[in-house]
């Protein structure tokens, strides 16, 4: 009878789509819903139980580990949705709008940052707004720096534009001192290649 | 039913009974301790300030403490003149949150948060914050609470086990009915700390009519919220809820001091320090995205007569958060407001040049982009805004 049971709940647990094991994200052009990235060296896919407030389709690669460093792939948000999901119906997330200019994708960067390390635990600003082409796409990057209670202090790079009335935004959230520079350049390579399939 | 569950319905009953009991009537309010106080000789209460002492070293290293010194002083200043005599007991740490909150420890650690002073109408009110933070600690409060919830927690493991042994039902209700009780007691203890506050409040020449109104603003704010904050259950709550405390502090104050004779005045105390750390508390209030009770604030701030160049640039930035239709031309009336005012920051220029740039009044827009960048040649956006500039007049 336990037997049953657990078969039952290992299939439950397949079923779900709930994957709980890093994988490796191999060298080369990788494809994330609708956006492609090139990549120089491997990287580790976090399982979904590992970022549950990570929307569906959004993937979060790391090299030393999440509390460490974070190469974060959102595709497609589409108008009035937000970039993390919550289960609290007081998080007030702040959501996109599809006529939103880049100093508003950048406050709704930070606001959000803010609610994923939690309100009141963390500040977080950002600074060199700046324009950046991905592929046909006018985008833009930034820099954002985020203080945690009880945490790393931690650096961004962020890239992000907007096709289709969709953002598209790619983040690298790494602690300082020592991992932000350690993966910057290729998590910067990473970003800066990214560009919407065909 | 069987002799099993009237065992167990017998036990729930009697565990409700005594937590009813535990709520027992507040001891008269006094200090309970001197000035100076350390550590007796019992091995729990050095135990828990070691721990604390532990973590106070932790919280002296994080970024999010506030170290510009006008702020520090000003609410230090107001810490030891509510707590007169202790005022060497405590240290004072003034951390980067926008919520509303003070919090004080056995030994006298002291944590204060920014939102604490943006949603302050004057002085008093801090004063009325810090009064119940300092009854807290010369209560022993922090001690009490440790010492009842380790000794009731004992007590209801023990008779847990019996009832399992009783009943064959492993049901935890001592441990849930010493936690209501430890609840209940803690809510008894805020209500001390209000009365012993406003007490020093009142003896260092605060208003102790404002230990209400900070209630009241509260409560107002949680109003205006669009979304509301997720409240605790009715078993669950540490704190007795702002009308509560407004009410009873209302009644004690009017029949403690007599009624409030003056009006509420802002004092420039408090507004210097809003007009001068304005930009950073009022950001970081502005990244909750929570429009509601931003607005209420800064409806407060206009009555205060903080700068209305700030006050209104804010007022801007909400209503371009929000984006609600019609959002765009508030946001542009209260934007363009505050370049008419004293106080306003340079980047009311730069949103007004990206809301024209929105309208497609590209003129404007540009006209405002180089003002912004005029007022701040160093701006660390200026690729941005010259990338505008440039993509406008190609």
């Amino acid at each position: 009878m336990k037997f049953v049971k657990l078969i039952f709940v290992a299939l439950g647990i397949i079923l779900s789509g709930c994957t709980t094991t890093y994988s490796l994200v191999s060298p080369g052009a990788v494809a994330v819903d609708s956006l492609t990235v090139q990549i120089g060296s491997g990287w580790n896919l976090a399982p979904s139980t590992q970022t549950r407030s990570a929307r569906s389709n959004a993937e979060t690669w790391t090299k030393d580990g999440l509390l460490l460093d974070r190469l974060v792939i959102i595709p497609g948000v589409a108008d009035g949705e937000s970039l993390l999901v919550s289960r609290s119906e007081s998080a007030a997330l702040p959501v996109f709008r599809a006529d939103m200019l880049p100093n508003e994708i950048e406050e709704l960067v930070e606001s959000s940052m803010l609610k994923f390390f939690g309100e009141g635990n963390s500040v977080v600003s950002s600074e060199g707004l700046r324009p950046y082409r991905f592929g046909d796409h006018v985008g833009f990057m930034f820099e954002v720096d985020a203080i945690v209670s009880d945490s790393p202090r931690y650096r961004g790079l962020v890239g992000a534009f907007i096709a289709n009335n969709e953002l598209y935004i790619l983040y690298y959230l790494a602690a300082v001192p020592y991992y932000f520079d350690k993966h910057l350049v290729e998590a910067q390579r990473a970003i800066q290649s990214a560009v919407l399939n065909q | 039913m069987n002799t099993g569950c009237h065992r167990v319905l017998i036990a729930t009953f009697l565990c409700i009974c005594s937590a009813v009991l535990y709520a027992a009537e507040p001891e008269p309010l006094g200090h309970l301790i001197e000035p100076g106080y350390t550590p007796e000789d019992a091995a729990d209460e050095q135990g828990l300030w070691l721990e604390i002492k532990e973590y106070e070293r932790s919280l002296n290293q994080s970024a999010l403490l506030v170290r510009q010194a006008e702020l520090r002083n000003y609410i230090e200043g107001i810490v030891c003149r509510v707590a007169a005599d202790y005022c060497n007991d405590f240290r004072v740490y003034l951390v980067r949150n926008p919520g509303f909150n003070a919090s004080m420890t056995a030994t006298g650690m002291m944590q204060i948060w920014t939102g604490l002073i943006v949603r302050a109408s004057s002085t008093d009110e801090i004063a009325a914050v810090f009064g119940h933070e300092i009854a807290h600690y010369t209560r022993l409060h922090s001690l009490q609470g440790f010492r009842r919830l380790k000794s009731q927690m004992a007590s209801a493991s023990v008779l847990d086990l019996g009832l399992t042994i009783l009943t064959g039902v492993p049901v935890p209700l001592g441990q849930a009915s010493a936690l209501l009780n430890y609840l209940a007691f803690n809510r008894q203890q805020e209500t001390e700390a209000d009365l012993l506050g406003v007490q020093l409040v009142a003896e260092a020449a605060y208003d102790p009519h404002a230990s209400y109104r900070v209630w009241n603003q509260l409560q107002q704010e949680e109003n205006a919220a669009a979304v509301k904050r997720e409240k605790a259950g009715v078993f669950s709550q540490t704190h007795p809820n702002s009308e509560a405390r407004a009410e009873y502090l209302l009644q004690y104050v009017s029949q403690e001091f007599g009624p409030a004779d003056v009006e509420q005045v802002a004092d420039q105390a408090l507004l210097n320090i809003l007009n001068n750390h304005y930009l950073f508390l009022m950001e970081d209030q502005l990244d909750t995205n929570r429009f509601g009770r931003t607005r209420e604030i800064l409806v407060r701030h206009t009555k205060l007569g903080v700068k209305p160049g700030l006050v209104n640039y804010f007022f801007g930035e909400t209503y371009r958060q929000r984006g609600e239709p019609g959002d765009r031309e508030l946001a542009i009336a209260a934007y363009t407001k505050s370049t008419e005012s004293d106080g306003s920051p340079p980047q009311t220029f730069k949103n007004l040049g990206y809301l024209h740039l929105k309208a497609g009044d590209v003129p404007l827009a540009q006209k405002y982009f180089r003002e912004y960048l005029e007022a701040q040649p160093d701006a660390s956006d200026r690729a941005m805004i010259e990338f505008y500039l440039e993509d406008q007049e190609s």
